[in-house]
């Protein structure tokens, strides 16, 4: 008599607690893995070069300044807190940009606002050489006022593949005018040998 | 219970037993997971889609902390210099212990690391002095420190300025 009457029923009803399970298992493992794309990376599309470096560094998570090397040549100078960003660039979504190359001028000022190719909405503040020492050092110093002293930044370096070494080097100088003398360089991590 | 501190509150007439709603003594209530599962399902593709699965990792570099005015004395036959030209290509010459240095070879990307084993096991107190030309590409960077990484050597290296006399030795090489 039950089959009978169920089979009648004109809907069929799947059981979704099942499914209900797995997603929401798959969503809370998403939650927890989430690390979003920072605002900054969102903006300056750099393809980062790979590396199958042996020592297990990760990138830290927050205290970083980020120097991102663009295919033209410029140099966006960033930092991960609001405050200090505020405080430097007189924005919360401030971003310095550095031209090493004296002769020529930054994408940004050719184009009217471009990075990449695509307009560029965050506040860039263009600074030269001296100024960019100067943002260096402030950036710091904010961050030490801002935190008691207790943190500091790491410096790392997001180059994009195609970008030449010669903007490199010319970090390298400032490092040492300004005394930072350990930084990084981002890469991807190396998934297998093509060559 | 009887003979209890006080009475609940009797309505009397009040309950109506509900025989209008047939429904309610059904023993399981089904609710429909619809819209939640439609909820969640649009949380997951958001998380899906704003999570960056691939950590970067980091090559740490440490320059020297002294002036440049303070310098180190290193005996030349344990320099090996490592010359990249504009073209991205990629030369070796290791200096002789009376201060001149080897003729350059060009070395390719294949047998870098074996060949950088190779001089560290004639002189194990090797320093790799490298001399990138400003054109180069970034991405040959980052390739050729990972190989230095790679390679089972006590890591000491240091970035030189890739001066004219440099750029001589590198063209007369081939380029």
């Amino acid at each position: 008599m039950k089959k009978a009457r169920s089979i009648k029923k004109p809907g069929v009803n799947i059981d979704m607690t099942p499914l209900v399970d797995v997603i929401m298992l798959l969503l809370t493992f998403f939650m927890l893995v989430a690390t979003f794309k920072a605002e900054s990376t969102e903006a300056i599309e750099i393809k980062l070069p790979e590396s199958v470096v042996t020592d297990t560094t990760k990138l830290p998570e927050k205290d970083i300044m980020t120097l991102t090397l663009t295919k033209s040549g410029d140099v966006f100078i960033d930092v991960d807190n609001y405050k200090v960003r505020e405080k430097v660039f007189g924005d919360a979504f401030g971003v310095g940009l550095f031209h090493p190359d004296s002769t020529s001028k930054s994408e940004y000022e050719n184009t009217g606002g471009m990075v990449g190719g695509k307009p560029f909405k965050r506040k860039v503040t263009l600074l030269n050489r001296t100024q960019m020492e100067k943002t260096m050092s402030d950036l710091r110093l904010a961050l030490k006022n801002e935190t008691a002293g207790k943190s500091d930044f790491r410096i790392v370096i997001k180059g994009d593949t195609q970008s030449d070494y010669g903007v490199v080097e010319d970090l390298m100088d400032i490092f040492k005018a300004t005394r930072n003398t350990r930084f990084a360089l981002v890469t991807d991590v190396k998934s297998d040998k093509p060559k | 219970m009887a003979g209890g501190g006080f009475d609940a509150p009797e309505s009397g007439g009040g309950l109506h037993k509900q025989k209008k709603y047939k429904k309610g003594k059904k023993i399981g209530v089904r609710i429909d997971m619809t819209p939640m599962v439609d909820v969640i399902m649009l949380l997951l593709t958001f998380f899906i889609l704003t999570t960056t699965l691939n950590t970067p990792q980091i090559m740490q570099i440490n320059l020297p902390k002294g002036d440049e005015t303070d310098k180190i004395k290193v005996d030349m036959g344990d320099v090996l210099y490592i010359r990249v030209a504009e073209t991205g290509n990629v030369y070796f010459s290791k200096g002789q212990s009376d201060g001149s240095e080897a003729p350059p070879e060009k070395v390719s990307f294949n047998d870098m690391k074996a060949r950088i084993e190779g001089f560290y096991a004639s002189s194990p107190n090797l320093i790799i002095l490298l001399k990138f030309d400003r054109k180069m590409k970034y991405n040959l960077m980052v390739d050729i420190l990972d190989e230095i990484n790679k390679a089972a050597i006590t890591k000491r290296y240091s970035f030189m300025k890739m001066e004219d006399p440099d750029k001589e030795i590198v063209k007369n090489a081939g380029g």
